[in-house]
């Protein structure tokens, strides 16, 4: 009996650690698409400020990341992240000792975070980005404590001015895009959202107006229905929104979520949507017609090599489509004619300096959120955008 | 043998006999065999999935210790789960299967959260002093409980105490939803970290926790073996029969001694929140409170044991999270080896006190 | 054995050996019976008797050797093997459902095939009861038994289960004197209808009288086989404790004359809420020792738990000096110099803490002494070390647990440890349960020494021979009622007998 179990034990070892290898092979290969973009994007980048600390040389320079996910995964938030990561160690020349995954970091676990953390430290990290948003008050804790390393921080509010930024990007501008692509195929002018989180999430709610605007901008008789999950990953949750939303007759699902669920749910109903993080074409061909998508190896290479060459100023982080860091995945054959011009011609407007929230707004209260002429400050865009515009209901 | 009638079976091949007691040293070289086994095991599977064998183990035992940072963070996961298993031992020494110390620490951490959120502006002595007894009032009122009503209605305490793990846990979720919620974090589900004044003292680098593990180590072997309270704890579990017998009060020392076991278990919580994670979160007690009963068997519920089972424990656990890293692998991969490590250790328990018998070649 | 070689054995047992642990319980044991033979199995509690029985019925294997049975070699690995080839054991504790009615007690685990119940079970079970005279309703549920017709009913069992081979584990421990007379009336039945049976016992007078053969073992090996007829009680002994042993008690006599202890009219539920002591009043004297005789479960464990403080009173009262102890707690008892030493059936279940070792046990009821929080084992420490010394206590050391001492050292420990509480009562339940025969006079002579310092003891005891001669008084429980107090010099076995069941109790209730 004894040695059945032990047998049975290595099997199951065999299996699981094969099909392991399977999805990290699987990640690698696919992310060379990314890796050229993101370097033609980061040779334009000039670091803006002095010369603060010195230089690290090459072979003892190392880069953390924590994750919340796996990259394994192989769509979705974390693998997004994780591109970025592989982007920016091509671009840098690192070996793969030089990049310390910590993965499936639960970021409601203070203690895992900090242990997660300090490993990095612990192995010589000089700069660690931390992906999640609960990873903020941990990561700001150690930059107090370990002056010496550069922690920077997706997607939070807080930073010292030194060894601790934050770093975001301009997603809404990628969403209005997604939006062009959504208001141009819509046939019952209803198009269902799915939200991670409800109207006190700038981030989110933020993203959900920009869709809307960009409905709007091609048709304005389509309204943007809001259904909301409240939490950041849920593949049953976020399907049961998007089947809520198909039901009210939605013909477009967007999302604002982690999983491909809603997407899936669209593609079974024999309709669209729009995914999120990355191009979810491969996971609903049918139904997909462009997803937005950061390209995080921006942002990563950009703030290593600052580290490296002892150029960081520790200065917070908030590009967008002109820098790169945000896009939409290539149109899919799905899309309606005359998608793609509509999208060349915005993106050319938003590169060119068109801020989407500016000029007469309005929110669905009818409240006016933005006077002709004027424009809403980042800060508010990424703190206090707690409002709908005036084509969202939510259900 | 030709004239055996059918209706009679074949002896079966293997058969489980009791041996009789082994002494020390025959135990401590069954341990050793163990774990020498649990190694090569270990070193098959890691070859079955391509990795050297030698150059992991190396891993393991260096990152464990290869730095000052690496061993603070050894410390680290070692605090929680030495009081804990402290906290377990009493209860089971008395025979009482106390599987909520997961809860229990959770009370604890719950208890001295609410003064560290609310009352921060206290000294800081008198502050942390404070919430090191809520901490041991949380947990020992969880750990109270069902010992209560095993001693009212005789309930069982192994589901009773299992139970009361998920109210804990889903307590935390309430007040990170609802009336504890940070209002700076938009929406995120958290509860604020705490002000510099609530956050437990480092000494030589690490929160003062592992000194509280320490002093406590002697306080429960002191109270187990030398004190009247530890003497009833022992015939409680040895006979509650024989406890009533010699005229001890069952009821009040089931009550008392699980009280104790809680509020130490509490402590574990009160360290973890304010030592380090400076929040109170889920993964406060992260399944300590049932590594902890390991740890509390297997060190044969001596105190001084469980320190050095516990470092052990630590060790693999920090050794193996540098090795996923250091090797790229699955954090399935380094949970199935610590779990074939830990298989042969507990499996050795079984070969103390049983013996195989292979079937003999029967003679006519 | 020459002469036997010719004739085929029911069971022939070829140097069996079995061994636990460390412990040998059968070493290379032989033993054989004929069909149409009664063979009792002699020895001392721990002397492998059960062990061996328990090896022909497949609840136990073999180490080592062979069984045969009708000549042919066979291997025993279950229960359901042994009732396959016709052995039948009757264990000391029965094994039936409460319940169910006797035929379905007795049918129940068949094998025969089909689905349905043969319709003609009750016939055949009638047909057995007569051929063996084995007396049974077989409707009468088995929870309205008697001790003896649930013994009865357990021999039907086997005996529809067509065994032939027949082994009864200490039958007559839980019988009176008459149902053991009963019994061994069915077993010369059997052995008239060519049945082979084993009886285990320790009671020579028994062996005497129903065996054919006797075999003895002594230490787990058997020392000897003789014919019955041609042995008398004294080498039966002899053989069984390896010397010569004399077998009288002595009986002391005091005179102190002064009352301890008075029980009025009480009445004590168990933990259940069944009414286990119904209204009994008795009185224990200074120097005297009190026997309680009863059939197992007539209330014997409720009375010593209720002296104790134990168990709560329902009504009447218990007075010690003219101060009643109802109410007090087992605390203040202890302090008021009452002293229980209860064996139960496995010793070490109350009164000690089994992986203790002696020193902690002597500190049981005295760890509570002083203000100081820590426990003092100083003077435990001495005690035991004195007991070891006057009680001849075997033991490597006195931190030894006491679970792996003899049952015999088990029970000085016991008793020492309230001797030297210095008590002014002694209660006792089975004081000699499982202990060698020399073993047992010593707890006699311990007893004695007391009752003559002027200790009231409460003998609570099974061996009516023993209590005879050892007791000044004896009072007969049944049922949780005294059917009497008699004087032990003036009474008889068959009286005492007559006392624990209830045919007496029944008259005197059709007369109130």
């Amino acid at each position: 009996m004894f040695k059945k179990l032990l047998s049975m034990i290595v099997v199951a070892t065999m299996v699981l650690s094969l099909a392991a290898c399977g999805t990290k092979k699987e990640a690698t290969t696919e992310t060379t698409a990314t890796e050229t973009t993101a370097t033609d994007a980061v040779a334009t980048e000039a670091p803006a400020a002095e010369q603060t600390t010195k230089g690290i040389p090459m072979e003892d320079f190392k880069v953390g990341v924590i994750h919340i996910g796996d990259p394994a995964d192989g769509a979705g938030y974390t693998f997004a992240h994780d591109q970025g990561i592989v982007a920016m160690q091509a671009a840098l020349g690192l070996s793969d000792d030089q990049v310390i995954r910590k993965n499936n970091v639960n970021d409601t676990d203070a203690v895992a975070i900090r242990t997660a953390i300090e490993e990095c430290i612990e192995e010589g990290a000089d700069i660690i980005f931390g992906t999640s948003w609960g990873y903020m008050d941990t990561m700001e804790q150690l930059a107090a404590e370990y002056p010496d390393v550069v922690f920077s921080h997706a997607s939070g509010y807080k930073s010292n001015g030194t060894n601790f930024n934050n770093y975001f990007g301009r997603i809404y501008q990628a969403r209005y895009l997604a939006g062009i692509a959504a208001g141009m195929k819509t046939q019952s002018d209803m198009i269902g959202f799915v939200a991670a989180m409800g109207i006190d999430n700038s981030e989110v709610t933020g993203g959900i107006n920009a869709f809307a605007m960009g409905v709007e901008s091609v048709n304005p008789d389509a309204k943007v229905y809001v259904k909301v999950t409240n939490t950041w990953f849920d593949p049953t949750l976020e399907g049961q929104a998007a089947e809520a939303l198909l039901d009210l007759g939605c013909d477009v699902i967007a999302q604002h979520a982690d999983t491909t669920a809603p997407q899936m749910a669209a593609q079974n109903r024999g309709v669209w949507g729009c995914g999120y993080n990355s191009d979810m074409t491969k996971d609903a061909p049918s139904a997909h017609l462009t997803a937005p998508i950061w390209n995080w190896g921006v942002y990563y290479t950009m703030a290593a090599k600052a580290v490296l060459e002892g150029t960081w100023t520790g200065e917070n982080y908030y590009g967008g489509m002109a820098e790169g860091l945000v896009d939409i995945s290539p149109l899919s054959a799905n899309c309606a004619e005359g998608t793609q011009e509509a999208i060349d011609a915005a993106k050319q407007k938003i590169i060119g300096g068109f801020k989407i929230f500016e000029g007469d707004l309005y929110d669905n209260q009818g409240n006016q959120v933005c006077k002709a002429g004027e424009f809403i400050s980042d800060a508010d865009i990424t703190g206090a955008m707690n409002w709908y515009y005036k084509t969202v209901e939510v259900k | 043998m030709s004239n055996s009638e059918d209706k009679i079976k074949r002896e079966p091949l293997l058969r489980v006999a009791k041996k009789a007691e082994i002494s020390v040293s025959k135990t401590m070289g069954l341990t050793l065999l163990a774990l020498a086994l649990a190694i090569v095991a270990g070193g098959i599977f890691l070859l079955v999935i391509g990795q050297n064998p030698f150059k992991v183990y190396g891993t393991i035992v260096h990152g464990a210790w290869r730095s000052k940072l690496a061993i603070q963070g050894t410390i680290k996961i070692a605090i929680p789960l030495l009081i804990a298993s402290l906290g377990i031992t009493l209860a089971f020494q008395m025979k009482f299967w106390n599987i909520g110390a997961e809860g229990q620490i959770i009370m604890g951490g719950i208890f001295a959260s609410y003064f560290a959120l609310f009352f921060d502006q206290l000294p800081h002595t008198i502050l942390l002093l404070i919430m090191f007894l809520a901490g041991m009032v949380g947990g020992g009122l969880w750990g109270l409980i069902p010992a209560y009503f095993k001693t009212k209605f005789g309930t069982n305490e192994t589901l009773f105490t299992l139970m009361l793990n998920y109210i804990a846990l889903y307590t935390i979720k309430f007040l990170t939803e609802g009336p504890w919620h940070d209002p700076e974090s938009s929406g995120f589900p958290k509860i604020a970290s705490f002000t510099p004044n609530a956050r437990l003292d480092k000494i030589f680098g690490v929160h003062a926790g592992w000194l509280i593990g320490l002093i406590l180590v002697l306080v429960v072997y002191i109270y187990i073996r030398f004190t009247k309270h530890g003497y009833e704890i022992s015939v409680v579990g040895e006979s509650v029969n024989t406890a009533r017998y010699a005229g001890m009060n069952v009821k009040k020392i089931m009550m008392r001694t699980m009280f104790l076991s809680g509020a130490i278990c509490g402590i574990a919580g009160m360290t973890q929140v304010s030592g380090a994670a400076y929040t109170l979160g889920e993964g406060v007690a992260g399944g300590v409170g049932f590594t902890a009963i390991t740890v509390a068997w297997l060190s044969k519920l001596n105190p001084v044991v469980i320190l050095i089972v516990t470092v052990l424990f630590s060790m693999l656990e920090k050794g193996c999270s540098v090795m996923q890293s250091a090797f790229g692998l699955s954090a399935a991969t380094s949970g199935i080896l610590q779990g074939i490590i830990l298989f042969f250790v507990l499996a050795f328990d079984f070969f103390t006190r049983y013996r195989f018998i292979l079937r003999k070649g029967r003679k006519a | 054995m020459e002469n036997m070689k010719n004739e085929t054995m029911a069971i022939e047992l070829r140097k069996i050996t079995k061994t636990f642990g460390s412990v040998v319980a059968n070493n290379n044991i032989d033993l054989s019976v004929k069909q149409g033979e009664i063979l009792a199995l002699l020895g001392e509690n721990g002397s492998g008797k059960t062990t061996l029985m328990n090896m022909l019925s497949g609840i136990y294997k073999p180490d080592h050797g062979t069984i045969l049975m009708n000549g042919h070699t066979v291997t025993i690995n279950s229960p359901e093997d042994s009732i396959k080839l016709g052995v039948g054991m009757i264990h000391q504790h029965f094994k039936l459902v409460e319940a169910l009615s006797a035929t379905d007690n007795i049918i129940l685990g068949g094998t025969e095939k089909g689905i349905f119940l043969h319709k003609r079970r009750s016939e055949k079970i009638r047909e057995i009861s007569k051929r063996f005279g084995l007396e049974v309703d077989p409707e009468k549920k088995v929870y309205q038994m008697s001790v003896s017709e649930k013994q009865t009913v357990e021999i039907l069992k086997v005996l529809y289960r067509k065994a032939d081979i027949l082994i009864l584990d200490e039958p007559t421990a839980v019988l009176t004197p008459q149902e053991t007379k009963r019994l061994f009336e069915i077993l010369r039945r059997m052995k008239q209808e060519g049945c082979a049976v084993i009886i285990i016992t320790h009671k020579l007078n028994e062996v005497l009288d129903i065996s054919d053969r006797v075999t003895i073992l002594r230490k787990g090996e058997s020392v000897a086989t003789v014919t019955t007829s041609h042995t008398s009680a004294k080498e039966l002994t002899e053989l069984m404790v390896g010397r010569p042993v004399e077998l009288s008690i002595n009986h002391p006599v005091t005179n102190f004359n002064e009352n301890l202890l008075e029980l009025h009219h009480l009445t004590v539920s168990n933990e259940q809420g069944y009414e286990m002591i119904k209204d009994i009043s008795f009185d224990l004297n200074r120097g005297e020792i009190l026997g309680v005789a009863g059939v197992a479960g007539s209330g014997q464990k409720e009375l010593c738990e209720a002296i104790a403080g134990l168990l709560p009173v329902k009504k009447g009262a218990i007075l010690y000096h003219n101060e009643n102890l109802v109410g007090k707690s087992p605390k203040e008892i202890i302090k008021m110099g009452i002293s229980m030493s209860f064996i139960p059936e496995d010793r070490l279940g109350m009164g000690l803490a089994a992986s203790m070792g002696m020193v902690d046990n002597m500190l049981l009821k005295k760890y509570n002494e002083g203000n100081s929080p820590f426990v003092s084992k100083k003077e435990a420490r001495e005690l035991a070390k004195r007991l070891v010394k006057q009680l001849d206590i075997v033991t490597p050391n006195v931190d030894t647990p006491v679970r792996r001492l003899s049952g015999g050292n088990v029970q000085k420990v016991l008793l020492g440890r309230e001797i030297a509480s210095e008590p002014n009562v002694i209660i006792t339940a089975y004081a000699v349960r499982g202990l060698d025969i020399n073993s047992s006079y010593t707890i006699y002579d311990l007893l004695n020494e007391q009752k003559q310092k002027g200790v009231g003891i409460l003998f609570i005891g099974e061996d009516l021979d023993v209590m005879l001669e050892l007791c000044d008084r004896i009072m007969v429980l049944c049922h949780g009622k005294v059917t009497g107090i008699v004087d032990a010099k003036t009474t008889t076995k068959e009286q005492l007998g007559l006392l624990m069941t209830d045919a007496l109790a029944g008259k005197e209730e059709s007369h109130e």
